[in-house]
């Protein structure tokens, strides 16, 4: 996403503040589409390989934590700058902290934007041959 | 090969460099240089190494039949050690598989899949190409008798369909030959026209801007009087030459303007070389990558005890104990010997109560393994071979979550053919392996049908598989960081007492069945030193 849409983005909220711009399943959907093949469908995580996010505390803590993990990947977990914009972001991580028991706020895309910085890359999109 | 590319190629003569290398190594390093610098000489390392007085009887039981495994384990029983192996799968081999008609896997959390791919047909879901010097993978071949035939890995009539770029070309599939063609021709004929405007007269040698200059005429294919590039006769011709005056000589194709095709993005698949593990012509097992499992296999005179999932190990002074579960019989049971060569992932292994220390635990904890995975679908006829006279190769695309789609190097004019649908790595596969099997696939289906409009109506069967979600891995290869290779690498290479791990994620060939092999040789060697003085 480049930084001019990443302004419409920005100004898209503005505009609609006071109603959400996005219904509150949109977090959930995002979620099964990018997320839950690894975390699973009910937050539940694979033992050892991918944490549960049902129950945890990262993700219930400062929503900087969980959204620089996002924005910059951490482990196996790869970065999904290149995929998802800042409003998606904060979709999928309010809904993950309040989902499956979570109790934790929701936040918003400035949020994202904020933790993004200039230095996570999105994963190269360029066609080089695939590796191995 | 690092004093070559300091010095940013050959800046001196290759005897120059080899009597170098022979003053400060003496011949063992000469002759690796000289290997390396394409004479052809192998150096010792190329074989599996001499366990020089045997392993006496003394018992091993290796943990995972992937090529890791199963090499650990045909060296040691040929050394005179007293083998048993133990794998978790119903099969052997590990990554090193082949999908074929009934193949079944159940997902993590996922669907079941049974490959309905006619008799013969096959996918590789793991590794798929070999390259040339990976000579561990080659010297087994070899031995095994497993037959091996050309990959290829580039071709001048692959497809690129760019949308995100910009100007007339975006969207619109071009011939890699015509961006080749095109973009070393503009390059060479503007460089030559500087070059012969005296721009670049301080750079050269007495002599070499004539040189240079035939260089430049012959890599861009430029007319030989005025350097200009104006197409050439291998860029794909719009009527090829035939017999009497209709097509007669045939006729060349116009090239596309340099602007468009800078616009396009489409020159980012070109490289003056391939990478030096994507040769442009690579090799592949005859009948799919199971096939060098099955020849260790045949030659193996030891057991493998399959449905054999390991759930932890323990050990003291005089032994090594592995706790399994027999997943057939629901029993649980232990294998007791005096090592264990451990060739189980380290995203499995972390699992695992393990006998080591707290900093060898939390090197096993300390590389993360890739997303990754790939679909083979059916095509009912080889229209890329028939229509378009693409032989092998890959198309290139720049869909979201698709880079590339590859046609077979296997079963040329034959009837049908296996396509790779998608080989996504990072996001991308998770995104993919979210889908349902029929959503990844109509997925991969609209994405061919982009550059190939029959690709669609032409596909059959299919079979995806994502290692991340795939038990017993649970993640493609292992992805070392800079860091974790000075933190952790060198730690999981140590014996921990009678234990010893092996695998491609011991090695700087990752991902690659070579890594697995090369690492099994490297390991088997401390295992021995270790029995010798036991």
């Amino acid at each position: 996403m480049s930084l001019f849409q990443r302004i419409l983005c920005a100004a898209a909220l503005t505009a609609a503040a006071g109603a959400p711009a996005f219904a509150a399943d949109d977090g959930a959907s995002l979620f099964q589409q990018n997320c839950a093949a690894c975390h699973q469908p009910k937050g539940e995580g694979v033992p050892g390989a991918f944490p549960p996010l049902a129950g945890n505390k990262f993700v219930q803590g400062d929503p900087k934590g969980p959204a620089y993990v996002l924005t910059h990947g951490r482990g196996g977990m790869p970065n999904f700058s290149g995929d998802l914009d800042d409003q998606q972001m904060a979709a999928i991580l309010s809904y993950v902290r309040s989902a499956w028991g979570n109790k934790a706020a929701s936040l918003d895309a400035p949020l994202v934007a904020s933790v993004r910085g200039a230095d996570a890359l999105p994963n190269d999109t360029g066609a080089n041959l695939p590796f191995h | 090969m690092s004093e070559l590319s300091e010095t940013g190629g050959y800046g001196f003569s290759r005897r120059a460099f080899l009597e170098r290398l022979s003053g400060v190594g003496g011949t063992a390093l000469m002759l690796a240089g000289m290997s390396a610098l394409g004479f052809g000489i192998e150096s010792a390392r190329a074989q599996p190494p001499a366990l020089s007085g045997g392993g006496k009887g003394k018992k091993v039981i290796v943990l995972g039949t992937g090529v890791a495994g199963l090499t650990a384990a045909y060296e040691l029983s040929n050394a005179g050690y007293q083998v048993t192996m133990l794998e978790a799968r119903d099969r052997f081999g590990g990554r090193s598989w082949t999908a074929k008609r009934g193949t079944k896997l159940t997902e993590v959390g996922g669907e079941t899949e049974t490959c309905d791919f006619d008799e013969g047909y096959y996918i590789n879901p793991g590794p798929w190409r070999i390259p040339y010097f990976h000579k561990g993978y080659l010297h087994y071949a070899k031995k095994f008798g497993v037959g091996v035939e050309l990959f290829n890995n580039d071709n001048d009539l692959s497809p690129i369909l760019y949308e995100k770029g910009s100007g007339p070309l975006a969207g619109k599939a071009v011939k890699k030959v015509e961006v080749a063609a095109d973009m070393r021709g503009y390059a060479s004929e503007l460089l030559a026209k500087q070059v012969r405007g005296g721009a670049l007269d301080g750079e050269f040698g007495p002599g070499d801007k004539e040189l240079f200059l035939d260089y430049l005429r012959t890599e861009g294919m430029l007319t030989r009087s005025d350097f200009k590039y104006i197409g050439a006769e291998g860029r794909e011709p719009t009527v090829y030459p035939g017999a009497g005056t209709d097509p007669g000589a045939g006729v060349w194709s116009k090239p596309y303007p340099m602007g468009d095709i800078l616009k396009s993005g489409t020159w980012k698949v070109l490289r003056s070389i391939s990478n030096l593990d994507q040769q442009r012509t690579m090799f592949q097992p005859i009948g799919g990558m199971h096939e060098l499992p099955k020849g260790f296999v045949r030659n193996l005179k030891v057991p493998i005890k399959l449905q054999h999932e390991v759930k932890s190990i323990t050990q003291d002074d005089k032994s090594i104990t592995v706790h399994y579960l027999d997943t057939k019989t629901g029993q649980a049971g232990t294998e007791t010997a005096d090592y264990v060569m451990c060739c189980i992932p380290l995203s499995i292994l972390r699992t695992m109560d393990l006998p080591v220390s707290a900093p060898f635990k939390e090197a096993i904890g300390g590389v993360s393994y890739a997303l990754v995975g790939k679909i083979g679908i059916q095509m009912k006829e080889r229209f890329w071979e028939d229509k378009y006279r693409m032989y092998g190769g890959h198309l290139y695309v720049d869909d979201p979550l698709i880079s590339t789609i590859s046609t077979p190097s296997t079963g040329w004019l034959g009837q049908k053919g296996v396509v790779l649908g998608f080989y996504p790595h990072g996001a991308a596969a998770a995104r993919l392996s979210a889908m349902t099997l029929a959503e990844r696939k109509a997925y991969a289906l609209k994405a061919g049908s982009k550059i190939f409009p029959e690709y669609a109506d032409m596909a059959e069967g299919s079979f995806s598989m994502f290692w991340h979600r795939a038990p017993y891995n649970l993640g493609g290869w292992a992805e070392w960081t800079e860091d974790g290779r000075k933190k952790y690498y060198p730690t999981l290479l140590e014996p921990q007492g009678r234990l010893i791990l092996a695998g491609e994620h011991l090695s700087y060939l990752t991902g690659w069945q070579e890594g697995g092999i090369e690492s099994a040789w490297q390991q088997i060697q401390k295992l021995h030193a270790k029995a010798q003085v036991a």
